[in-house]
C-alpha cells in the first residue's frame, strides 16, 4: 500500500511548493493560448476539431474526479452532460431567460444528479461493477427519456439551441477560448483539491477505505462531495457546448459517442492525475485525425489501439512518464517528482493469522 | 517424504520466512510451533502452492513441487486445510466432500471412513456448508482433505474457533488418523495439544526455525517451557 | 392477453439464452464481457455467409457456433489472461476497457466487411397453437431449443464432476485449488462455453426475426440485465430473470410503450442491485 502521511489541519495546503504545483497549469494555459495562432490557420473545421478535444478533456476532468479520486465507476457521463445540455437547452427555449441562467441552471442539475446517484450508491455500499451498472442504466434510460419526450427534447430531430452569442460558436475561436478557459479553470480546481486536506482523503480512501474510515476520512460525504462536483463541471461542459453548438441531439450526449471515449481517454492519459485528460483528450483528437478513413474502420482501429494501450500503459500515459523521469532523476541524484505511484495490483491478501 | 529446504516466501516482496529447513518421513506427525505471526501460514501456503516461494525447494517424494500451481500440488498429494478453511458455502456438506476427491470420483470407501471419523458430518450430510457451525465446518475441511487420499496431510492452526472441548476431540481425530498411517503436518499456537500427536516439532519464531526436534525433547526443553508452556 | 404472455415468454426465453453466456463469465472471474453482443452477431454473420454458400442450415449453425467459440477461447488466451492477472477493481476496469476494445475491433470489422450483413432463419410450416395461441413456428423452434439448452446447463452444472467443479470456482476460488481444480483451465473452458452459447442465441435469434450486423450493443445490453437480474453465475437465475422480463418487457410494450418499456428493463436491472444485489438466484 502507498503510505499516506498523518492527517494536514483543515484547509492546509499540503505540498508549499504552490508554484511548482500550479507550472502544469501555467504551462498547457499558455500551449492553449498559442495553439490557433500556431496550428489552426483560421481554419473553422480544425478549431472545431479543437473545441471537441478541450470539451472532452473537461468531461475528462470531471470523470477523473468521480472514479479517479473516489473510485465511483460512472457511466453516465454522457447523460450527466445531456442533463447540463437539455436542461439548458430547454429553459432558453421554453422561458426568455438568458443563456447565462441556462448554464446555470443545466450545471445545478447535473450536479444534483451526479449527487444523487453517489448518495444512492453510497447508502447501498454498491461496489464499482453495481455503481457503473446503476449509472448505465441511469445512461440509457436517459437516452431513451430524450427519445420518449419529443415535445420537449425534438427526439431524434435534435433541437436548436438558441440564446447564444456567435462568437462561441464551436467552430469559432471565441468558442476554443471559451472552451481553454473552462477547462485549465477545471485543473485549477483540481490542482487545489489535489493539494489539500480533501486531496488528502482521496487517495486515502482510494488507497484502502477502512482504514480511511478508522482515520477519520468520512469517506461517504467525500465521494457524494467529489460526484456532485464532478458532475457539475461535466454538466457544465454540456451546456456551454450546447450553446456554442447550437444544436443538440440525443448522439452529441449518448454513451457510445462520450463515455466510451471519456474513460478511455482518461484511463490512457492516467487515471487520478492532473494532466492525463488534456493528454489523453490531446492523443484522441489526433487519432482521430488520422484515421478519417472510413468510419467502421476508424472503430476498428480504435479497438485495437485501446487493447495495445492497455496491454502496455496499464497505469497510463502520465504514470509511465513519471515513472520513467524518477528513474532518471534518481539516476542523477535529483529529487523524485510530486505524484502517487500508481497502485499495483496486490496478490491475494495475507491470511490473519499468524 | 516432504523436503522443505531454504524455503523464503513472503509478500509483496518482504519474506516473512527465511531459510526454513523442514523434512518429514512417512507416516510421522510433524508440529510446527509459533505464535502468532511467526509464519506458520506463510509456510503452509507456500509449500500448499498458493504463495510462490522467493527462495528454496520444496520435494515430495523426489518431485520438485516448488513453484507449481496450487491445484497441481493438491494432485500431487498434498492436502492443505487452511485455517480460513475455504469451504463452498452453498453447496452441501456431501458435496463439498464429494469435491474433494477431485478430479477423481468419490470412493465409497474413503467416504465412509471420513463419516467413521466424523459421524456429525453424516448426519448434516444434506446441510448447505455456509450454515455449519465453526466445529462443524472444521471437521468439513479436513474430511474433504481426505477424500483425495492424500499422502501428506496439512493442518493450519486447526483448533482456530473451536470450543476446547471440541479442539480436544479435533486432536483425537488427527491421533486416530496417524494411526491408520497418515502423514500429518500440524501448525499450532497451543503447544502442549501439538505435542500431543506430533512425533516431532519445529518452533518457528521470526520466520526462522529456531529449534528442532522430538516432541519429548521440546516439551522438556526449557526456553519452549518459558515462552509457549508459561512455566517458569 | 395470453398472446402478450406466451410472446413474453418466447422473448424470455431468448433472454435467458443471452444472459447464460454472460452470467457464467462474470460469475466466474467478475469480468463483464462487454463484446458478448458482438459474438453474437459474428457467429450470425459466419452462418449467413455459409447459407449464402449454399450449405445447409444444420451445418452451417454448428460452424456458427464453432466459430464463435473459438473467438471466444482466442480472447480468453490473448486479452482474459491480462485482466485474470490483475485482482478486485484492477481486474473489474481491465476487464472493461479490454472487452470493450475487442467489442469495437470485432463489431467494426463486421460492420465494415458487411454493412449489410443479416441473419434470417426462416423456418417454414403452419403456426403452431400453444394454449389456443397461435405462434409462429420459428418462435416456437428458438423457445425449444433455449429450454434444451437450459435443461443440458442445469445437468451439467448440478450432476458432472466438472459441473461441480466450476461451481465451486465460482463459490470459493482458492478452496477449488485446494481441491485441485485449476481456476485458469475451468475459466477458459467456460468461456468457450459462453462463445458457444452466443452462437446458439444467433441462431435462435433470427429464427424469429433478422439479426443484423448492428444488433451488437443492444445484444450486450440485455445479456447484461439478465445477469444482474438473475444473479451472478446462476444458469437457472439467468433463465428465470429472462422470462420474468420477457414478460415484463412484452405487457409493457403492449400496454404502454416502447421507450417506457426499454425504460422498465434498464430500470428493473438498477432496481436488483439497489434492493437485492445478488439476484433472484444469486449467492
Amino acid at each position: 500500500m502507498a503510505t499516506t502521511r498523518s492527517r494536514p489541519r483543515f484547509g492546509a495546503v499540503v505540498s508549499g511548493r504552490v508554484g511548482w504545483a500550479l507550472l502544469p497549469i501555467v504551462a498547457t494555459a499558455a500551449i492553449l493560448a498559442v495553439l490557433p495562432s500556431v496550428w489552426f490557420g483560421d481554419s473553422p473545421y480544425t478549431t472545431s476539431l479543437a473545441v471537441q478535444a478541450l470539451a472532452f478533456a473537461a468531461y475528462g476532468v470531471g470523470f477523473n474526479l468521480i472514479f479517479g479520486s473516489t473510485n465511483q465507476l460512472f457511466l453516465c457521463v454522457g447523460a450527466l452532460a445531456g442533463v447540463g445540455g437539455y436542461g439548458a437547452a430547454i429553459l432558453t427555449d421554453e422561458t426568455s431567460l438568458p443563456m447565462a441562467a441556462g448554464v446555470a441552471v443545466g450545471t445545478a442539475s447535473a450536479a444534483i444528479v451526479g449527487g444523487l446517484l453517489s448518495w444512492i450508491a453510497v447508502r447501498r455500499s454498491l461496489g464499482v461493477i453495481f455503481t457503473g451498472i446503476v449509472t448505465l442504466v441511469f445512461s440509457l434510460a436517459f437516452a431513451n427519456l430524450l427519445l420518449g419526450q419529443r415535445d420537449l427534447t425534438g427526439a431524434e430531430t435534435g433541437l436548436v439551441v438558441t440564446g447564444a452569442p456567435a462568437r462561441i460558436g464551436d467552430d469559432q475561436v471565441g468558442g476554443y477560448y471559451l472552451f481553454a478557459g473552462i477547462l485549465v479553470g477545471f485543473l485549477v480546481v483540481f490542482r487545489v483539491l489535489q493539494l489539500s486536506h480533501v486531496g488528502w482523503a482521496f487517495r486515502a480512501l482510494r488507497d484502502d477505505e477502512v482504514a480511511a474510515e478508522l482515520a477519520g476520512v468520512d469517506v461517504s460525504r467525500y465521494r457524494i462531495y467529489a460526484a456532485t462536483l464532478g458532475s457539475a463541471m461535466i454538466g457544465l461542459t454540456g451546456a456551454l457546448l450546447a450553446y456554442s453548438a447550437g444544436f443538440i441531439s440525443p448522439t452529441t450526449y449518448s454513451f457510445d459517442r462520450v463515455d466510451v471515449r471519456v474513460l478511455v481517454l482518461v484511463a490512457f492519459g492516467g487515471l487520478g492525475t492532473l494532466l492525463g485528460p488534456v493528454i489523453g483528450a490531446g492523443v484522441f483528437a489526433v487519432l482521430d485525425e488520422q484515421l478519417t478513413a472510413s468510419l467502421e474502420l476508424r472503430e476498428v482501429l480504435y479497438g485495437v489501439f485501446v487493447i495495445a494501450i492497455f496491454l502496455g500503459f496499464r497505469h497510463g500515459v502520465v504514470h509511465a512518464f513519471v515513472a520513467l523521469s524518477r528513474r532518471i532523476a534518481r539516476g542523477w541524484g535529483g529529487r523524485p517528482v510530486e505524484p502517487d505511484p500508481p497502485q499495483d495490483s496486490r496478490p491475494e491478501p495475507p491470511p490473519v493469522s499468524g | 517424504m516432504l523436503e522443505v529446504a531454504g524455503l523464503a516466501a513472503g509478500y509483496l516482496g518482504e519474506p516473512v520466512i527465511e531459510g526454513v529447513d523442514i523434512e518429514i518421513r512417512t507416516g510421522e506427525a510433524v508440529a510446527i510451533v509459533g505464535s502468532n505471526g511467526a509464519g506458520k501460514s506463510t509456510l503452509f501456503r507456500a509449500i500448499a502452492g498458493l504463495l510462490p516461494p522467493m527462495q528454496g525447494r520444496v520435494v515430495l517424494d523426489g518431485k520438485d513441487l516448488t513453484r507449481r500451481p496450487a491445484h497441481r500440488i493438491a494432485r500431487a498429494g498434498i492436502a492443505y486445510v487452511p485455517a480460513e478453511r475455504h469451504l463452498f458455502p452453498a453447496m452441501t456438506l456431501k458435496t463439498n466432500l464429494v469435491l474433494g476427491a477431485y478430479p477423481k470420483r468419490p470412493d465409497r470407501a474413503t467416504l465412509e471412513l471420513v463419516y467413521a471419523l466424523f459421524p456429525r458430518l453424516q448426519e448434516r450430510q444434506r446441510q448447505q456448508a455456509g450454515t455449519l457451525s465453526g466445529g462443524e465446518q472444521q471437521m468439513l475441511a479436513v474430511g474433504r482433505a481426505l477424500m483425495a487420499r492424500p499422502r501428506l496431510l496439512m493442518l493450519d492452526e486447526p483448533t482456530t474457533g473451536l470450543a476446547p472441548i471440541v479442539a480436544q476431540a479435533a486432536f483425537e481425530a488427527l491421533e486416530g488418523l496417524k494411526k491408520e498411517g497418515m502423514t500429518l503436518l500440524i501448525a499450532e499456537q497451543q503447544v502442549p495439544l501439538a505435542l500431543s500427536v506430533a512425533d516431532r516439532g519445529y518452533v518457528l519464531e521470526n520466520g526462522r526455525i529456531r529449534l528442532s526436534g522430538t516432541s519429548v525433547e521440546l516439551d522438556r526443553n526449557p526456553e519452549v517451557r518459558r515462552a509457549y508452556l508459561g512455566v517458569a | 392477453m395470453r398472446a402478450v404472455i406466451l410472446d413474453g415468454i418466447v422473448l424470455g426465453l431468448a433472454f435467458g439464452l443471452l444472459g447464460v453466456g454472460m452470467t457464467l463469465v462474470y460469475g466466474l472471474g467478475g469480468v463483464i464481457n462487454l463484446a458478448y453482443g458482438q459474438i453474437v452477431v459474428l457467429a450470425a454473420i459466419v452462418i449467413s455467409l455459409r447459407m449464402e454458400d449454399g450449405w445447409a442450415t444444420v451445418q452451417a449453425a454448428l460452424v456458427g457456433v464453432l466459430a464463435a467459440a473459438g473467438v471466444a477461447v482466442l480472447l480468453d488466451q490473448t486479452l482474459m489472461r491480462a485482466v485474470y492477472r490483475q485482482h478486485g477493481e484492477e481486474r473489474t476496469l481491465m476487464g472493461l476497457l479490454l472487452t470493450l476494445g475487442a467489442a469495437f475491433v470485432i463489431g467494426g470489422l463486421l460492420t465494415w466487411r458487411y454493412p449489410a450483413g443479416a441473419l434470417y432463419i426462416n423456418v417454414t410450416g403452419e403456426p403452431v397453437s400453444i394454449l389456443g395461441v397461435p405462434m409462429a413456428v420459428g418462435s416456437v423452434w428458438a423457445s425449444v431449443i433455449a429450454l434444451a439448452v437450459a435443461a443440458v446447463l442445469l445437468l451439467f452444472f448440478g450432476g458432472t464432476t466438472f459441473g461441480r467443479g466450476v461451481r465451486s470456482v465460482i463459490q470459493d476460488e482458492t478452496g477449488a485449488r485446494l481441491v485441485g481444480i485449476s481456476p485458469s483451465f475451468v475459466r477458459t473452458v467456460i468461456f468457450a462455453l459462453s462463445g458457444a452459447l452466443a452462437g446458439i442465441v444467433a441462431i435462435t435469434q433470427s429464427m424469429s426475426g433478422p439479426l443484423t450486423v448492428n444488433a451488437g450493443f443492444e445484444l450486450t445490453t440485455f445479456a447484461l440485465i439478465v445477469t444482474v437480474v438473475g444473479g451472478l453465475g446462476s444458469v437457472a437465475g439467468a433463465f428465470l430473470a429472462g422470462v420474468l422480463l420477457g414478460v415484463v418487457n412484452s405487457l409493457s410494450a403492449h400496454y404502454i410503450g416502447q421507450y417506457i418499456t426499454t425504460i422498465i428493463l434498464l430500470g428493473a436491472a438498477a432496481l436488483t442491485i439497489l434492493i437485492r444485489p445478488r439476484g433472484l438466484l444469486g449467492r
